[in-house]
């Protein structure tokens, strides 16, 4: 199989798929990374009060409005520290709705988004009939677990690229991977 | 000059192109595809023009090594079929020569290509404008590229199904006519030209409906591997959105599919499956075309599990509330009975998804009911629903169903799945009941699918894809695929079955009977290797397909073996020098495995206890770990949770002291005190009921001793939980067996003496339960053991209660309130008893130093504490006791102040007894004791003859008395003859007189010259001037001068005193006559003849008288 072309998307594209983009990149995938929400949304002072961004707003500029509402609190967090390793490897969050891009696995960081994923490919009709893997592994939205899931997502994807024939391996490999991680996951194919 | 410009490009990229075409042809690999995807792309998009030209060149790297290079081939003929339709022709051969190309990837490739070039192909054709015999040509070719591609679903690669799927799904919408007539549509069967004699738009959408029906079977057919299903999905859906005709059957399919799952799926993959099912059914649902379907797609997604506020969010709005309303009033199609949806089938394995599961209407059960109508061959769904519009068919059938299928018990899983059936009765309802049951009748056939053989006679002649007796062919085989897994799935049904009902009866000690079955259900052979025998139409083989679980019986019997054999190689193990490593192993596998295993080792132990006994001492010890939850193995050597690790310690221990002590065969014998110290000395915790055995054993004649010996040892050798041993040894202390009972008593108090305060208090109650026992109107039962007897109480009784108090005493001096107490509600003869035993212990006390405090020595009469405080108690009814107590606190030792004080307070507040106050008399003051002399003079002559010993001094001890002897008998003279009887006070002066050593001539004399000076002449005084006189004779002088005296004192006026003043003269003599000379003379008439003879004055008056 040749150079395998990768998504990874959860539902701000900053955490969770960051983190696996930049582990997958740092391993010389070929990757990009995506949001499926509505906004980018980050914690903010409360839980009711979330800092909210356009997908598309830079990391940067996000990294310097935070840096100004409340520096120390924001960096106690974590977030100017995840935002400031995401602007050194992409300018903005991208929405996964609007890429047209085709990839030939889509990795999707929690079930909802799996779910939006699925359904945006329902909306649309198949063009180019180039067949996708979506997979869905659960991953919760915190450092540790991003981290964690990074690592799962990148013993994943190197199975994955060792594969001679991926589509006809994917269940086994899913399998293996199940068992050995013991991670739920949910899969199917779809169609650009 | 543009164009010149742009002809100059041309021209160098032209040269390019050459150039590169000539580097490519000499290259490899990578390299070459590099190079060739140049040229295509500068050929494409710089050149169009010289297309036709380089074309060629391109479209010979078809047959190079490289898959990439073939890849890009196909990539070039998929652009050319968009950009350059006029070369259709040339390249639509080459297209089917990729699709089945060697290499997979390739063939994927132009399998994917194949869809956007026969949408292509299509739009060139609607154009109009090409050559009709390109034209024809073309199409036949198409034709040909069709079948290819649709014979590939049956392919062995995964992957390529998928891409057959998906070119299936573009022919099925490419066919058939769109409802629609949008301009993005553009593909459909309405925009084909009609006047060309080779398109036939009949055949065209026969063709579709059949490839349509073709995907539905594989959709729902047994086989279909999990990513395969879901596009098979993902297909069926976009088809059911873009042509609403076929919404109906996919709606069908997809229901199909939510109650029979494929049986090979995993869990995993049919979580998968359920959740692609669901996201696409309400992709459906949100589509417009969904209307005329909606109740049945409401009613799958209420299936799958979503609430109808759920499904209504989802729908669009105006299509809300009322569909819902629909499903309530029953007019939607029946909520499939969900007995065979995965876990709720109630006997299969919650992992299997079979469809066969669906037996609970199995043809034994239809037979009595359905034949008179309806045959297998005739039935169809009106029939049966008409047969069950029939109440007494129905009854029949329910009955027959209950009575033939039901199981015994309710399966676990039925109690969760199971939800009441909403619409049930409705038309619907029954319509897809009849439909269910027509699948059975028919050997469970999906029933939606027509017979695909009905389909020939609608196709066209000669120019139709002669697609049809191919596919007779791969249906025939397909099926036999189909029997084939079905096969393999009963079997594996049945052993899911079997190990179920194992572990049943392992749980639950079933009948042999039924493990008799099993174990001929066991016999059918593994299924498994026919499976390759049809492996070009059976998917990739996984072992996880083809192998399955050991059945739970067999891997028992291996591991049971395997111990075994673990077991016998003792001697292999020495040699190799793996002892310590084959005693954990055994150790582990005892305590962790099954009852089997643990009564093999058990066995195995017991073979030999006196070598094996290590092994069964650590095997104690891995289950103490686990009963204390210190387990360190990995989860998978865990035991079950539902077992009991408490009771498994338990039940080992005294397993093996039962054995060891019960077996009796001779060589246990010989080392069974041996074997059984150790195991109870040794292992981390005697349990109650272990220690209940050695109180057992003690009971039997053989092993008392040894019983015996052993509960001391453990006592003081396991001190933190003495207290808990102690009591089995105590309780012996009643034992009937004289031998028993005084080492009973002996080791209790030496425990007692060694062990911790928990272990006291344990003694300290059994001997106050026992002490208490004396206090009952009947000794209990437990002083009689098992011994029937007449229960009346007898000294030895008593004393059997006693004992062990008694012993104790000496140790815990407190306990003596305790015994007071018991005392006081003791019966006569009890007490007795109580004073006969307590007399030996308490002098041993007072000659012991004082327990609490030895450095120090006893100050003589100083009061114990624990005396002291009885003394301060002074339980109800003890009295008596107490009295003796003091008593014996007395008769060695002077009493203390102390004691004397108390004592003294006792007397006057509550023991009014004067023998208290006898033990401490000389304690007493000169006033308290002349106070209390009357009462003493009263009591038995032995205790009165005690008292005066102690006034006097006679004792022995070195003591100051407080009375002399002298004013003890002036008192008793002058004592009251109304407080006590005069002959209580003779005798009380008989016995001063008696201890003449004592009242000697001087003493009495002091005593007579004292009564003499009473103003009152003391009644006894006479009769003791008397005695002295019989005594002293000596005392005459002293007499005489008290008969003078009395004579100042009138004492003729006095009858008694009188009386002792004549025989006291008489008993003088003539030496009385210097008295009898003072009396006066009418006084001397009163005198006796004989004594006034003597009177000079009445000499000397009848001298005158005669003179």
């Amino acid at each position: 199989m040749d150079d395998l072309y990768i998504a990874v998307v959860c539902s701000s594209n900053m955490n969770r798929s960051m983190e696996a983009h930049a582990f997958l990149a740092k391993k010389g995938f070929k990757v990009k990374s995506y949001g499926t929400g509505e906004k980018v949304k980050l914690p903010g002072a409360s839980a009711d009060r979330p800092n909210c961004y356009e997908f598309g707003v830079p990391y940067d500029d996000i990294y310097n409005d935070l840096l100004e509402k409340d520096k120390a609190y924001y960096t106690q967090n974590g977030l100017l520290h995840m935002l400031d390793r995401n602007r050194r490897i992409k300018p903005c969050p991208e929405k996964f709705q609007v890429t047209s891009e085709r990839f030939d696995v889509i990795i999707t960081c929690e079930e909802r988004v799996y779910d939006q994923v699925i359904e945006w490919f329902g909306s649309k009709r198949s063009v180019y009939n180039q067949p996708v893997h979506v997979i869905n592994i659960d991953i919760q939205d915190n450092h540790e677990e991003a981290t964690i899931g990074a690592f799962f997502i990148s013993d994943m994807v190197t199975k994955m690229a060792q594969s001679e024939d991926l589509d006809n391996d994917i269940d086994e490999l899913l399998h293996d991977f199940e068992s050995k991680c013991h991670r739920a996951v949910l899969n199917c194919i779809m169609f650009y | 000059m543009a164009s010149k410009q742009q002809q100059g490009s041309s021209i160098t990229a032209q040269n390019q192109l050459v150039q590169w075409i000539n580097e490519a042809g000499m290259s490899e690999g990578k390299k070459k595809a590099g190079l060739v995807r140049k040229i295509i792309e500068v050929l494409l998009h710089q050149v169009p023009q010289m297309v036709p030209v380089y074309m060629e060149n391109i479209l010979s790297y078809m047959s190079d090594k490289s898959p990439e290079v073939k890849k890009l081939v196909v990539g070039f003929i998929e652009e050319l079929s968009k950009s350059h339709q006029n070369c259709l022709p040339k390249i639509i051969t080459q297209l089917q020569l990729l699709v089945i190309d060697p290499t997979i990837a390739v063939q994927k490739r132009a399998m994917q290509a194949a869809c956007l070039v026969y949408r292509n192909i299509l739009l060139w054709i609607y154009k109009n404008t090409p050559d009709v015999s390109d034209m024809q040509y073309v199409w036949e070719q198409l034709a040909k590229l069709k079948l290819l591609i649709l014979n590939l679903i049956d392919s062995e690669n995964e992957g390529i199904r998928t891409f057959s799927i998906k070119f299936l799904e573009e022919m099925v919408i490419l066919q058939s006519a769109s409802p629609t007539k949008d301009a993005d549509d553009m593909f459909c069967l309405d925009r084909l030209p009609t006047n060309l004699p080779f398109v036939k738009r009949k055949t065209m959408e026969e063709e579709s409906e059949h490839v349509f029906k073709l995907l539905l079977k594989f959709h729902n057919s047994q086989h279909i591997s999990s990513n395969n299903l879901m596009a098979c999905m993902t297909t069926l859906c976009i088809i059911a959105k873009m042509r609403p005709k076929y919404l109906a059957s996919v709606v069908q399919a997809l229901g199909d599919l939510h109650t029979t799952l494929p049986p090979t799926l995993s869990q995993s993959q049919v979580n998968s499956v359920r959740k692609h099912l669901k996201m696409q059914l309400l992709i459906l649902v949100k589509h417009p075309a969904a209307g005329d379907s909606m109740s049945q797609l409401t009613q799958l997604l209420l299936d799958i599990g979503m609430t109808p506020q759920e499904i209504n969010k989802v729908l669009p709005k105006e299509r809300r509330n009322k569909r819902l309303g629909e499903i309530k009033n029953g007019d939607t199609p029946a909520k499939r009975v969900r007995i065979d949806s995965p876990q709720s089938a109630p006997e299969s394995d919650s992992n299997s998804n079979s469809r066969s599961d669906f037996n609970l209407f199995d043809e034994d059960s239809n037979q009595p009911i359905l034949p008179v109508v309806i045959t297998k061959a005739t039935a169809t769904e009106d029939t049966v629903f008409d047969g069950l519009n029939n109440v007494e068919n129905v009854v029949n059938l329910v009955m027959s169903t209950l009575i033939n299928n039901l199981p015994t018990h309710m399966p676990d899983s039925f109690m969760t799945e199971y939800k009441p059936i909403p619409n049930s009765g409705s038309a619907v309802q029954k319509r897809s009941l009849a439909n269910m049951v027509l699948a059975v009748i028919k050997n469970e056939m999906p029933p939606p699918i027509p017979n695909v053989k009905i389909a020939p006679p609608m196709f066209g002649s000669e120019d139709k894809i002669p697609l049809l007796r191919d596919d007779e062919e791969k249906l025939t085989l397909k099926n036999a695929v189909a029997k084939l897994q079905e096969s393999t799935k009963a079997d594996k049904q049945m052993e899911n079955a079997v190990s179920k009902l194992m572990e049943e009866t392992r749980q639950e000690h079933l009948k042999e009977e039924e493990r008799k079955t099993k174990d001929k259900e066991k016999l059918i052979p593994p299924p498994t290797p026919t499976v390759p025998k049809l492996k070009q139409k059976v998917k990739l083989l996984k072992l996880q397909e083809l192998t399955r679980p050991i059945p739970k019986e067999i891997k028992e019997k291996l591991v049971l073996q395997a111990v075994d054999r673990i077991l016998r190689a003792e001697k292999e193990s020495i040699i190799g020098g793996a002892t310590q490593i084959r005693a954990k192993f055994i150790t582990i596998f005892a305590s962790s495995y099954t009852p089997e295993i643990r009564e093999l080792v058990l066995n195995y132990v017991l073979e030999d206890p006196l070598n094996r006994i290590d092994l069964a001492l650590s095997w104690l010890y891995e289950e103490y770990a686990f009963m204390q939850g210190f387990n360190r193995h990995p989860v998978t050597l865990q035991p079950k949770l539902h077992e009991k690790h408490d009771e498994n310690y338990n039940q080992l221990i005294c397993a093996l002291i039962t054995q060891v002590a019960e077996r009796g065969d001779p060589l246990m014998e010989a080392s069974k005190d041996v074997l059984l110290r150790k195991i109870y000395l040794e292992a981390p915790v005697v349990t109650d009921e272990a220690v209940e055995y050695l109180k057992h054993l003690v009971t039997e004649d053989k092993s008392a001793l040894l019983a015996m010996e052993m509960l001391e040892e453990l006592c003081i050798m396991r001190p933190p939980r003495s207290h808990k041993y102690v009591a089995a040894l105590v309780c012996h202390v009643l034992s009937e067996n004289e031998e028993i009972r005084e080492l009973a008593l002996k080791t209790s108090i030496k425990i007692y003496k060694r062990s911790t305060e928990a272990t006291r208090k344990v003694i300290e109650k059994h001997a106050l339960l026992y002490l208490g026992f004396i206090s009952l109107s009947t000794p209990p039962q437990e002083l009689f053991g098992n011994r029937p007897m007449n229960r009346i109480w007898t000294d030895d009784l008593f004393k059997l209660c006693l004992n062990l108090v008694m012993l104790l005493f000496p140790e815990k001096e407190e306990i003596i309130i305790e015994i007071a107490r018991v005392y006081g509600c003791a019966d006569a003869e009890a007490k007795r008893c109580v004073l006969r035993q307590l007399e030996g212990p308490i002098k041993a006390a007072l000659n012991q130093p004082l327990p609490t405090s030895e450095d120090t020595d006893p100050k003589p009469g100083e009061l114990r504490p624990a005396f002291e405080a009885l003394l301060d108690e002074c339980p109800r009814g003890a009295e008596t006791l107490l009295t003796k107590f003091v008593h014996i606190l007395t008769e060695k030792a002077p009493p203390s102040p102390e004691l004397v004080s108390k004592v003294r307070e006792l007397y006057a507040t509550r023991i009014s007894d004067v023998r208290f106050l006898v033990p401490v008399l000389n304690g007493l003051s000169k006033k308290e004791i002349f106070a209390a002399l009357p009462k003493l003079i009263k009591l038995n002559p032995p205790v009165v003859k005690e008292v005066f010993n102690k006034l006097l001094g006679l004792q022995g001890h070195d003591e100051q008395c407080p009375v002399t002897p002298e004013e003890l008998l002036v008192a008793l003279h002058l004592i009251d003859p109304n407080k006590a009887d005069l002959k209580y006070i003779i005798k009380a002066t008989a016995l001063c007189f008696s201890f003449k050593h004592i009242y000697t001539q001087d003493v009495l004399s002091g005593v007579l010259q004292r009564l003499a000076e009473e103003t009152e002449i003391p009644v006894l005084m006479m009769r003791t001037v008397l005695q002295a006189l019989t005594l002293y004779p000596a005392l005459g002088a002293l007499a005489l001068n008290i008969l003078q005296l009395l004579i100042e004192r009138e004492v003729w006026s006095n009858k008694v005193a009188w009386e002792g003043w004549v025989k006291c003269s008489e008993r003088l003599g003539p030496a009385a006559v210097p008295a009898l000379a003072e009396l006066p003379v009418r006084v001397c008439a009163m005198l006796p003849p004989h004594l006034s003879a003597l009177c000079p004055q009445v000499t000397a008056l009848s001298y005158v008288l005669e003179a």
